[in-house]
């Protein structure tokens, strides 16, 4: 349980960070909050022999209303958000979502550019920012680039983040009014998702995003298809696993992980539509 | 007064601004570093072990092994482990080692300068290993032909059996108008102590081998290491600085006497340097032993009125590849599967049974929650069988002042439990209808899902030993020592004690009961514990024991010190040895004896919630009623019941060891899943009674293991009262909660 040996440096800018990155090739991570990464280390499943510090960049840390949409500087803290009066305004979901993130002490610490940047399928908020259709910006060697929500979760752990890109900026649109709920069910309170999951529905429209139902965070399509096409909300919630593909693992089947989505996307989706 | 009142105790401020010494916060600079070495290896002999390369590691001091110990084989009621699995040995065990038969079975001490070069050396250790089958489970011990033990002359894994037979027991099933049946099947607990294991060895100025280590009975841990480097009792001396929680898992011995080899043979190469070990919490879990699984197939027989006329019950616990203290354990278990209820025809058989899983031994109620698992469960299917009121059967059969229980002996005086069922039905409110749920939500997170929550509520009751039972040996010893000021006042009352304060407030509880035996202020009395150089045998702290045991010694030391201060000794030492009502073997064939001295009584009620369409129970309110015979320190018996409760919330809900072919595939606490803060009971009533007990000091009975015993059994028929299906097993997980629901449909 403790961490194999590394070398550490700050970064004082989101530039700095890259050269350095860069600078250290393929065996440096970024360290933000460290609340996904350094439990890795101590399991020895990650191994980093640099760590580029991240976290005293302050120009990173931010939540602003930016017309459609509200920007999230990457190293802005879960508690932030969870107490932010513009996301509370524009993006309640996603204000509610961090509130569930582990306990007070993780969400003080903890950030949302290193939550989605693990790309941890059984974290709260790469699914809901998958639900709600954020993009991602991410800052490399050549200059910015903007990652879509649905096209940044490639494997378990994996995102199509370059190893040399640092993520900078999360952009969730506003979501005008629109009905949402976060159902999050763990076995013990404070602890990682059984099955999570992330809705909002608006008219005819609806996102549903699913917490630790694959090796990544999953968007549940064909619900919103089925809503989209008239279905009832309980029939909708049947096609809730229907692009999930959930493990097994020492607290629960896949049978009972299924059942969990059913169950809680129709929760879910009568919460958002009352 | 002194006793009766809720004083703060004295290690309070140190344990919460964390000053307090723990057993690896004493660690002295320039220790050495040590790692014990585990088999891995469930079931497998030793073909070769090399410890050469280790030895010769650089920064490795020793590396010890079975053949550095004088008689190689530990075991607290029954030697059958190797204290080392290995190939060399000095023949004066009859254990044959060098066979494998728990994972955690030891192959190696290696003692280091550092850790680092400790982890070096453990890597370097050669080991052979010839796979044998592995024993999984009770089914497969009592079905397969491996033999675990066939060292003891036995052609079965089963080692240890109880026997009752009680009347007529045919007469008893002629009487029965309804019989119930059923197989249950309990799960097993890690105790999951806050402090893992963690010791430190060496020689002291007298020349004694000594272990600072947390335990719970250093004169029990004394004798063990005695044994096995067969030395004089004297000669070897136990410590136990501050102890981060026991509840029967530091009962057995871990570090106990490695560390006492390493510093006794390096002592002799001239090496004094202390040597010191800690075990992370993966080694804590796979590497001390956990509340029994095991099974009990039960029925039960009443008339239409409700009176009892029969109970069977086959019984087996699974003790994994050591005995520990599952042949006690047992006996608990068999005590109790009738339950606390007159039973006139009776037969019961409980078996010991050697496996290769995870070892069962000590843990709070010790076996008493198994039997009431079985036979609550049992008695609220009799009672919705006859249309009868789960109390009211049980005020009908309930053990008095005057019944006989089941080993055919009379209930010692002051059987309270039909005042405790009273009070637990009168504060909970059983006789009112349920009340509407709170806004219910399974977890914090998810939203009230009104139409899927289910409500219910569950009662039960039970009587558990306080002290050791069926004849072994019992005693507690203590020591006062009363120092005059200028005015022949007593200014100053020295108490010497052996008995562990596991975290539970033992010392706290002695100290006032010593100022109140002698008469002072409790501001006078000092206290020295938990030493074999200073304090005698007081017996471990368990069975509930230590409060009523402790207070009977302390008392007897009192006045014996005050005959000696009237006879003008200066100071005057008074040094008593009580002894309890002695406790009688059961007959083999029938299980007749006298089983146990003193008792204490419990009952409880839970309100719990379900949502059945994810299986997630929650309990939102829980009244516990206690005969404590007389509260020495009030605060700290609420303590011991609203923790108590929370550890069989645990138990009952979420903690789910999962051992597949003899590994533990779950030895953290992320996925060995302990209740948090969010998860325990919303409200926990504690009702505390104080009817004395006639032998208790002050009246005190013993009462820390009892608030845990019916916990499950209550939860379990809760659930039944809320959707009609009733769980023989558990603990209950959503996802079981699910299937039986479903199942039910």
């Amino acid at each position: 349980m403790i961490p194999a040996a590394f070398d550490y440096v700050r970064a004082g800018s989101a530039e700095e960070a890259v050269e350095l990155i860069g600078q250290h090739g393929e065996e440096a991570k970024f360290l933000a909050g460290g609340h996904s990464l350094l439990p890795l280390m101590r399991l020895r499943l990650a191994q980093p022999s640099v760590l580029v510090d991240i976290g005293r960049i302050s120009d990173l840390s931010y939540i602003r209303d930016a017309g459609d949409h509200v920007a999230i500087g990457a190293l802005t803290r879960h508690s932030e958000i969870e107490h932010s009066d513009v996301l509370a305004q524009h993006v309640p979901l996603l204000a509610h979502a961090a509130s569930q993130v582990g306990d007070p002490q993780v969400r003080h610490r903890g950030t949302i550019g290193g939550s989605l940047a693990h790309a941890d399928p059984a974290s709260d908020l790469p699914a809901t920012t998958l639900a709600l259709g954020a993009t991602y910006v991410a800052q490399g060697p050549g200059g910015t680039r903007e990652i879509a929500a649905a096209d940044f979760f490639e494997s378990f752990l994996m995102s199509t983040l370059a190893a040399d890109e640092l993520l900078t900026e999360i952009r969730v649109p506003k979501m005008d009014g629109a009905g949402w709920s976060f159902q999050k069910f763990n076995r013990r309170a404070q602890d990682w998702a059984i099955v999570g999951v992330a809705a909002w529905r608006r008219n005819g429209a609806a996102g549903v995003g699913l917490v630790n139902m694959a090796s990544t965070p999953v968007l549940a399509t064909s619900v919103a298809s089925a809503l989209a096409g008239g279905a009832s909300i309980a029939d909708a919630a049947e096609q809730a696993a229907a692009e999930a593909d959930p493990t097994a693992d020492l607290n629960a089947s896949v049978e009972y992980r299924i059942h969990l989505a059913k169950v809680l996307t129709r929760r879910a989706l009568e919460a958002a539509s009352a | 007064m002194t006793v009766g009142r809720s004083e703060l105790r004295r290690d309070a401020p140190d344990k919460v601004t964390g000053a307090a010494r723990y057993p690896a916060d004493g660690f002295p600079a320039g220790a050495l570093v040590a790692r014990l070495v585990f088999s891995d290896q469930p079931h497998a002999r030793v073909v070769a072990l090399d410890i050469e390369r280790a030895r010769t590691s650089p920064g490795v001091v020793a590396v010890f092994t079975s053949a550095d110990v004088p008689v190689n084989e530990y075991g607290l009621t029954l030697f059958d482990q190797p204290v080392f699995v290995g190939l060399e040995h000095t023949g004066r065990s009859p254990i044959p080692c060098d066979v494998s038969r728990w994972e955690a079975d030891n192959i190696a001490f290696v003692v280091a300068e550092s850790i680092e070069a400790a982890d070096r050396a453990v890597a370097l250790i050669d080991v052979e290993w010839e796979p044998l089958p592995v024993v999984a489970d009770i089914d497969a011990a009592l079905a397969g032909s491996t033999l675990i033990h066939p060292e003891n002359g036995r052609d079965s894994n089963v080692y240890h059996s109880y026997k009752v037979c009680k009347g007529d027991i045919e007469a008893g099933w002629a009487a029965a108008d309804v019989v119930i049946e059923g197989t249950y099947e309990f799960p097993y607990q890690e105790h999951a102590y806050l402090q893992p294991e963690a010791a430190v060895s060496y020689v002291d100025d007298a020349g004694r081998v000594t272990v600072e280590v947390a335990g719970q009975w250093t004169h029990e841990d004394q004798e063990q290491i005695a044994h096995a480097l067969d030395l004089p009792r004297d000669d070897v001396r136990v410590i136990y600085p501050a102890i981060g929680g026991a509840f029967g898992g530091r009962e057995d011995t871990t570090l106990q006497i490695v560390m006492a080899l390493a510093s006794w043979r390096l002592a002799a190469r001239g090496e004094r340097r202390p040597v010191t070990c800690r075990w992370s919490r993966e080694e804590s879990i796979v590497g001390h032993h956990k509340r029994h699984r095991g099974r009990v197939v039960a029925r039960l027989g009443a008339t239409h009125d409700g009176t009892i006329t029969a109970v069977e019950a086959d019984g087996w616990l699974d003790a994994g590849g050591y005995n520990y203290t599952t042949n006690k354990v047992l006996g608990n278990l068999h005590l109790g599967v009738a339950g606390c209820y007159e039973v006139p025809n009776a037969r019961i058989d409980s078996h010991a049974v050697y496996t290769n899983a995870a070892i069962g031994g000590a843990f709070r109620g010790f076996g008493g929650p198994q039997a009431a698992f079985v036979a609550e469960s049992q008695m609220t299917k009799l009672a919705l069988a006859l249309g009868l009121d789960p109390v009211e059967l049980r005020r009908r059969n309930v053990l008095r002042d005057g019944s006989i229980g089941i080993t055919q002996a009379v209930m010692p005086d002051g059987c309270t439990l039909p005042e405790v069922i009273e009070a637990c039905v009168e504060r909970a409110g059983l006789d009112e209808p349920l009340g509407d749920a709170p806004a219910f939500s399974p977890v914090a997170s998810l939203a009230p899902a009104e139409e899927a929550v289910r409500r219910g509520r569950g009662f039960a009751c039970a009587f558990k030993n306080v002290g050791f039972s069926f004849g072994f040996p019992e005693r507690c010893e203590a020591e006062i020592h009363l120092h005059g000021d200028d005015d022949d006042e007593i200014a100053r009352v020295e108490l010497f004690h052996g008995g562990a304060d596991v975290g539970q407030g033992a010392h706290q509880v002695f100290v006032q009961m010593a100022a109140e035996a002698v008469g002072v202020p409790v501001e006078r009395v000092h206290g020295q514990f938990s030493d074999t150089a200073t304090s005698g045998d007081s017996g471990s702290a368990s069975a509930s024991r230590l409060t009523w045991m402790a207070g009977n010694s302390i008392l007897g030391a009192a006045e014996e010190a005050e005959k000696r201060w009237r006879d003008g000794d200066r100071p005057a030492v008074g040094r008593f040895r009580y002894t309890p009502p002695p406790t009688e073997e059961m007959d083999p064939e029938t299980g007749a004896c006298v089983p146990n001295f003193s008792y204490g009584y419990v009952a409880q009620a839970v309100e719990i919630s379900v949502d059945v369409e994810t299986g997630h129970v929650v309990v939102d309110r829980v009244t516990s009623a206690h005969d404590v015979g007389r509260a020495i320190n009030p605060a700290l018996v609420i303590g011991q019941i609203e923790g108590a409760v929370v550890q069989a919330h645990g138990y009952a809900l979420s903690e789910d060891l999962q051992v597949r072919d003899g590994r533990i595939l779950n030895p953290r606490l992320s996925t060995y899943l302990i209740p948090g803060i969010g998860d325990i009971p919303r409200r926990i009533e504690a009702v505390v009674l104080e009817l004395a007990d006639p032998l208790g000091p002050w009246g005190a009975r013993g009462m820390a293991e009892m608030p845990f015993i019916t916990y499950a059994p209550a939860v379990v028929a809760a659930v039944h009262d809320a959707t009609g299906v009733w769980f023989d097993e558990f603990p209950l997980t959503p996802s079981r909660v699910l299937a039986g629901l479903r199942a039910a449909r």
